[in-house]
């Protein structure tokens, strides 16, 4: 009954007036972003991150966690309406989401497609509640040998299972471990690549960073596409209801969806996208109607919304218990979480019981906010879609620099954000993925200090990672993931996966 | 003209330059053993794995050299980023709305089409909602033009 009182007093945290205050506004924000295209989560919360100082570490949390997973639902809403994904993980759900709306069920698509997103939401926490404990327990019996181990884990399957090219997606981890250790060196005081700038001593703030590589660089890199005036017409909604024949469809679709996005979402570099494209295969070869499929397929709609969600929630598991950031996203937590003073990693359960159990607990308040949120008031969010992207950069650019000066009140962060801003756009040039920098760059010192302590355990004997178990267990499934990539049928497979019909 | 603008062989460049960047602004840190190791150890094994990745890249561009870099466009990258340079120096030598204001308008230059009227008005509004939320919602301390409010 340990489970039933901690969840109790996770809803009695997340209860209070200023937490679901926080959970608010986080979703608000979350769809706000989700609905326009040219911003996602990533830019986002690491604008907002120097705004969460002076908050307690439990309210700046839920509201960070509720702007991710209210970026997946106001992303379904304009795909479906006006044929625009907000956001990647709803790319597929313009498919058949926008085609049902062609045929007049707009209103069907988008209240099977909350529902489907509620259940799986639903689903993800309860999954973690039961998981994250025993994660946790396992976690504690690791030492620095087996960390270091898990984290090369991550990293990795971050890569295969992201998009683009592994080799150079690979190279982004290192360059982001390397950028990383820029600071002070713990061990020995050493100043390391800092220039002597005071402000880099301490070691190189990724929030400027996040902002310049997916705020800055995607700002310009949407001015270079000459966007002609977008003409957004809006589907007619009629009734919200399903009919008998869509639920009956769609109920089974969202359960499929969920489990595979609940699977998918645990997996490091996983995560939402990833769980709806896959969701929205496994669904077609399953219908008995593959062909209808593109042509505004209910299951087409229902699986993919439900996977993206149940992946948005699940993708915490890793982060809360063990401390790895599955995606760019967990990376900008377990930043804020560092910022806060709390070192992600199991002692956060025991430790913070009051903030982990809080921050899931508020996570289900969220899901249910955001039904709330988006069905009714579904036109107001399709009208902003009408603002020119030409007011909305500069608005964008402005809250990034302020958000960067204010990390330290020093217009050092902000000139960090424009040095970054042009290395990013270089990298979007050479088709260079920013999410694995992201993810290197924030596990670099901590992944260093494990490689450090193991070795001096081991008295420089480098065999420690294969000689105990657990961590010759995680370096072995690292060394089959990067051997599947080496199979030509696992890359079709993979660059499949990516590009459903385009 | 496919293989010399070839984004492989550029970015495997880039790779390899990093790791070579890191190798001599390091060369100063101690590199140490394998059981004590320096500062230097591990910023040097990672930049030998970096340069060794950028060069198999690199290699593998000139077998095939697959997408080719699309066209640049210089003004919105120059522009943008004049403008957060400009806000930058600005900010706290002359407040947030002079640094505001540039920062807008080299934004807007830096856009597809330049309307000085609709600019002005983003001007107008955005510092009113900054002064609304940073300095009397969040009580920051900034100051909005620097000696007088």
């Amino acid at each position: 009954m340990d489970l039933l009182n901690h969840v109790i007093q996770g809803f009695g945290v997340a209860l209070s007036f200023q937490n679901l205050l926080y959970c608010l506004i986080g979703c608000m924000v979350g769809t706000l972003i989700g609905v326009l295209p040219g911003i996602g989560p990533v830019a986002t919360i690491a604008m907002l991150l120097p705004l969460t100082f002076k908050l307690p570490p439990t309210s700046a949390l839920i509201m960070l966690a509720g702007i991710y997973y209210g970026a997946s639902y106001g992303g379904s809403t304009t795909a479906i309406l006006v044929n625009l994904p907000g956001e990647a993980s709803s790319v597929v759900t313009t498919l058949d989401g926008y085609k049902m709306a062609q045929k007049g069920r707009a209103g069907a698509a988008l209240s099977i497609s909350a529902v489907g997103s509620f259940f799986a939401g639903t689903f993800g926490t309860v999954l973690i509640v039961l998981f994250a404990p025993m994660l946790t327990a396992m976690a504690q019996k690791f030492g620095p040998a087996e960390y270091c181990s898990l984290m090369a884990l991550g990293l990795v399957a971050a890569v295969v299972l992201a998009s683009g090219s592994v080799i150079k997606a690979i190279a982004m981890v290192f360059l982001g471990l390397l950028i990383g250790l820029i600071g002070t060196d713990v061990n020995t005081g050493a100043q390391r690549y800092t220039f002597n700038i005071p402000e880099l001593s301490d070691g190189i703030d990724f929030a400027p960073i996040a902002m310049g590589l997916f705020g800055i660089a995607e700002i310009i890199g949407n001015l270079e596409k000459r966007v002609g005036g977008r003409h957004v017409v809006a589907a007619k909604i009629s009734s919200l209801w399903p009919t008998r024949e869509e639920a009956r469809l769609a109920a089974p679709a969202i359960v499929r969806g969920t489990t595979l996005g609940s699977l998918l979402g645990v997996l490091p570099g996983g995560g939402p996208t990833l769980a709806a494209f896959s969701s929205y295969t496994l669904e077609k070869k399953l219908s008995k109607t593959p062909q209808e499929f593109g042509k505004g397929a209910v299951q087409g709609v229902a699986a993919p919304e439900a996977a993206n969600n149940a992946a948005a929630q699940t993708s915490f598991i890793p982060m809360l218990t063990l401390g790895i950031p599955s995606n760019a996203v967990m990376a900008l937590m377990v930043g804020a979480m560092i910022i806060q003073g709390i070192q992600p990693g199991p002692e956060v359960m025991t430790k913070k019981p009051d903030l982990f159990w809080g921050m899931i607990a508020s996570m289900w308040i969220g899901n249910a906010m955001l039904v709330i949120i988006n069905l009714p008031l579904i036109g107001m969010w399709v009208r902003l879609l009408t603002v020119p992207y030409r007011f909305l950069y500069p608005a964008i650019l402005l809250f990034c620099c302020i958000g960067a000066y204010s990390l330290q009140n020093s217009d050092f962060h902000v000139m960090m954000v424009a040095i970054f801003g042009v290395i990013g756009y270089i990298f979007l040039k050479l088709g260079c993925e920013g999410a694995p920098f992201l993810l290197g760059l924030v596990l670099g010192p901590q992944m260093e200090e494990y490689f450090r302590r193991a070795m001096l355990l081991s008295r420089g004997d480098a065999t420690v990672f294969l000689t105990r178990p657990i961590s010759a267990g995680l370096l072995i499934v690292t060394a089959l993931l990067l051997l599947l990539m080496v199979l030509p049928n696992f890359r079709k497979k993979r660059e499949e996966a990516f590009h459903e019909e385009g | 003209m496919n293989r010399l603008f070839s984004k492989d062989l550029w970015s495997g460049l880039m790779f390899a330059g990093f790791g070579v960047l890191a190798l001599v602004m390091g060369s100063n840190l101690a590199v140490g053993t394998a059981i004590r190791m320096g500062p230097g150890y591990v910023p040097r094994m990672l930049s030998y794995i970096l340069i060794g990745l950028g060069l198999a890249i690199v290699a593998r561009s000139l077998i095939s050299p697959g997408e080719t870099i699309e066209r640049l466009r210089w003004k919105p990258v120059t522009m943008i980023t004049i403008g957060v340079v400009v806000f930058a120096l600005l900010f706290e030598r002359a407040g947030l709305a002079p640094a505001l204001v540039c920062l807008i308008f080299l934004a807007a230059l830096g856009g597809q089409e330049f309307k000085l009227v609709e600019t002005i008005l983003a001007c107008i509004v955005l510092t009113a909602l900054c002064v609304v939320i940073f300095k009397l919602g969040l009580s920051m301390n900034i100051s909005i033009i620097r000696g007088v409010w």
